[in-house]
């Protein structure tokens, strides 16, 4: 059974306030926002639906449950924020609706303001031909073909929008779109990719913010709140890299006036910041997948961000890596989901299947089911309710979850301890103890004499080495050891002496650790002092030895001796027809009970 | 002494002191409401946000109402519990135009009930349909649904649709919770529970 009572359990935490299956809303997290229109308290939900992608575009608001207002919007937004553009009472926000190379105004829900991007250089010899092919200078057949010669040279992308258009269509649809254009200017426009809000010079929630958009252009633009202008212009590149960046999602925090950061994760999967007064962007860390949301800590300026490769994880204001999860399922959106009353701010990330997970750092404190995979993901103040979670899955309904007055996240782990502890492992302070006098002098000291040390203890190591090659090679010519690789009897010995005493018992195990040939005309002989032990099998008879096994030789030892000494025994292993033993070893005999003897 | 307390009782000629708690929502009415009532040069003109909670008093038919204005927002919905214990009844305030939320007034709802100080006493219980002047305000029928009031079988309760602004409906609520007010609060009536009215004093 999928539902566990674990997950009954996550259930309760939120009530169910709305659900409108028949919303048809299509619509992304970046398209959605949260805002007080009319200064009343009571905050709308606005949202662009991008419809089928080409019609039925429109700017919805909801106040409560219901559609409030619908406006058409020219061209598919690709991002909506609300932002305080003045000190005005009273306080109302103003809608950026990002759209193709404009970003639309509107105060109030009517148009007020159009802000068109900075149109871009043009490359002369385009210019050149366009004037050329207006009037009537060249064949529209050569025209095509120089546009197309020059594409090569330059590339597409820094191409006027019309030849762009021009180049894409069919050669029966060239001349009559070459007859309409040539007598507009010819204009070089970028898009906007994505939008964000950063407040001005106060932290408040009702204070002033400007905009910041990132363009295809590589560019991320800060526009003035009140005469939109360019307030800070930001090259997404490095000085290492030639490369330009498209940024994909954008996110700020800080104040423009004081200091702020602009984390921008990129179609080429790298994020890039931007601080004040920059005017090129730092790479913080190639991301191994590309981005898919992002949101920033407010406490630490840690990075959270959903990546394609079903993976949620978490970067350090400076691009170190946090932590990474593997996500059930690839991540649709994210958003970030602040609790003040438990001075926490989680992290909700929809999963495609409709599933959304809810992580405070990388526990895992709640899971949420959607009937769809949910596209669209907003946190935060809805109507009168501080903590409404909005969803828009991908089949176009609508879902509004409240957080209970009373639910409390389990956020020290608890039930899922075992997901938790190596976080917490990493957490707990060394106890490290004060630096003494001595261990500062010893510090000193080091330091002094760095290059003696090391030579000293260079020769020492040398000293070393040489001391155990001569022990090996002497211990391989007296046969002394317990392994013999030589020859044909690659053997292995080892030893074991039982018993308290005075009677010993010793096991001498044989293996032959040859791959495949057999041994045999193998004897164990031992040597010992005889006014010392004695022993009832002093030579044992071997037989064949298979490869792999081990067998097993008893024989028992008495000490005989007066005195509670104990000597050494050794053991060597001989061959028939040779007068070297294979191998040899030297056991010390433990000292015998005295109490045993008496 | 207890016949003749009882008579003066049911001629309506001592007055009864009660304590009632006003909860609900936050922005559902609940201090408009008591704002009502209150005589015409008390009336407060503009009303703000209850922080934590305002004492009023008021009369109905010769019965003296104490009532604790609670505040509704989220942060101050813990203090509500503390003074379960010491009310004669509850006014719950609903804002009817409010659908968005009426899953979370079911849920303080539920807890209201569930407590250990409300659960088992016979507390009356008005529910005010607040708003419905609004355009896209429930009727009382449907908000008594939305809660699953029909659950609630121990307790005396009453919906009215109410416009507190104007003050239409509230009249009718008042009526029948004073009458509730009185039976419970009558000594021979009186649920072993509910302590000695601190108003009394």
């Amino acid at each position: 059974m999928m539902s566990s009572p674990r997950n009954l359990e996550y259930e309760q935490l939120w009530l169910n306030a709305h659900t409108d299956t028949r919303a048809a809303v299509y619509t992304f997290s970046s398209c959605i926002t949260l805002a007080d229109l009319n200064a009343d308290g009571d905050f709308k939900l606005v949202v662009a639906d991008l419809g089928t992608g080409s019609t039925n575009v429109k700017l919805k608001v909801y106040k409560g449950t219901s559609l409030h207002s619908e406006t058409a919007l020219l061209d598919v937004p690709t991002g909506v924020t609300s932002f305080y553009m003045d000190l005005n009472e009273p306080r109302m926000p103003a809608i950026a609706v990002a759209s193709g190379s404009n970003i639309y105004i509107y105060k109030n829900m009517r148009p007020y303001f159009k802000f068109s991007l900075p149109s871009m250089d043009i490359n002369p010899l385009e210019k050149d031909l366009w004037m050329q092919v207006r009037d009537e200078q060249i064949e529209h057949g050569v025209f095509i073909e120089l546009l197309n010669n020059l594409r090569a040279e330059i590339g597409f992308s820094q191409m006027s929008t019309q030849s762009q258009h021009l180049l894409t269509l069919d050669s029966s649809n060239t001349s009559s779109f070459v007859q309409q254009n040539c007598k507009f200017p010819v204009k070089r426009q970028t898009v906007v990719t994505c939008m964000t809000t950063l407040k001005k010079a106060l932290a408040e929630e009702t204070a002033v913010s400007c905009l910041v958009v990132g363009t295809e252009s590589s560019e991320i633009l800060v526009l003035d709140p009140e005469a939109f202008t360019i307030l800070e212009k930001i090259k997404l590149s490095d000085e290492d890299s030639t490369t330009l960046a498209v940024p994909a999602v954008l996110s700020a925090c800080g104040l423009h006036a004081v200091e702020f950061r602009i984390v921008a994760a990129c179609r080429d999967g790298s994020l890039r910041l931007a601080r004040r007064g920059w005017t090129e962007t730092k790479t913080l860390v190639q991301l191994p997948a590309q981005p898919v949301a992002m949101t920033i800590s407010p406490d630490n300026a840690s990075i959270t961000i959903a990546l394609m490769n079903q993976t949620l994880q978490c970067y350090s204001k400076k691009g170190k890596l946090q932590w990474m999860i593997n996500l059930p399922a690839a991540a649709c959106a994210l958003c970030p989901v602040p609790l003040p009353h438990q001075s926490a701010t989680l992290v909700a990330v929809s999963l495609n299947g409709g599933l959304l997970q809810l992580y405070n750092g990388r526990q895992l404190v709640d899971v949420i089911k959607a009937p769809q995979s949910v596209s669209g993901l907003v946190f935060g103040r809805f109507g009168q309710e501080e903590n409404a979670l909005i969803m828009f899955t991908v089949d176009g309904s609508l879902l509004v979850k409240i957080l209970k007055r009373t639910a409390h996240f389990n956020l020290n782990g608890g039930g899922n301890t075992a997901s938790v502890a190596p976080g917490a492992a990493q957490q707990i302070k060394l106890q490290i103890p004060k630096k003494t006098r001595l261990f500062l002098d010893q510090t000193m000291r080091e330091r002094d004499n760095c290059v003696m040390m090391h030579r000293t203890f260079q020769r020492d190591l040398f000293q070393l080495r040489v001391d155990v090659a001569r022990a090996c090679v002497k211990a391989l010519q007296s046969c002394n050891n317990p392994v013999s690789l030589e020859g044909a009897e690659p053997l292995k010995l080892s030893a074991q002496v039982l018993g308290l005493g005075p009677l010993f018992k010793m096991v001498i195990s044989l293996q032959n650790i040859s791959a495949s040939s057999m041994i045999q005309g193998l004897g164990i002989l031992f040597h010992f002092d005889d006014k010392m032990y004695s022993m009832d099998k002093p030579f044992i008879n071997v037989p064949l030895l298979v490869p792999g096994l081990e067998y097993p030789f008893e024989t028992m030892i008495r000490n005989i001796s007066e005195l509670a000494l104990s000597d050494q025994v050794r053991v060597l292993v001989v061959k028939d027809g040779q007068s070297q033993p294979v191998l040899a070893a030297i056991i010390n005999m433990p000292v015998c009970d005295l109490l045993g003897m008496v | 002494m207890g016949l003749l307390d009882k008579l003066v009782t049911l001629f309506g000629l001592r007055k009864q002191e009660v304590k009632v708690l006003v909860v609900g929502l936050n922005n559902s009415g609940k201090t408009t409401v008591l704002n009502h009532f209150k005589a015409e040069d008390d009336k407060s003109t503009e009303i703000v946000p209850t922080v934590g909670f305002n004492i009023e008093k008021f009369k109905n038919q010769n019965v003296g109402f104490t009532a604790l204005d609670m505040s509704g927002q989220g942060r101050y919905r813990d203090l509500w519990e503390f003074y379960y214990k010491d009310c004669q009844g509850i006014i719950f305030v609903v804002d009817s135009s409010d659908r968005l939320r009426l899953a979370v007034v079911r849920h303080e709802l539920d807890l209201l009930l569930q407590h250990p100080d409300v659960a088992g006493r016979a507390l009356p219980i008005l529910f005010l349909a607040n708003k419905m002047d609004q355009r896209d305000a429930l009727s009382s029928v449907k908000i008594a649904a939305g809660l699953g009031l029909d659950r609630i079988l121990d307790k005396p309760w009453h919906i009215c649709a109410s416009n507190a602004v104007t003050g239409e409906g509230l009249e009718e609520g008042v009526t029948w919770f004073t009458q509730q007010v009185r039976q419970v609060g009558q000594p021979g009536n009186r649920p072993s529970r509910g302590g000695p009215l601190a108003a009394a004093k």
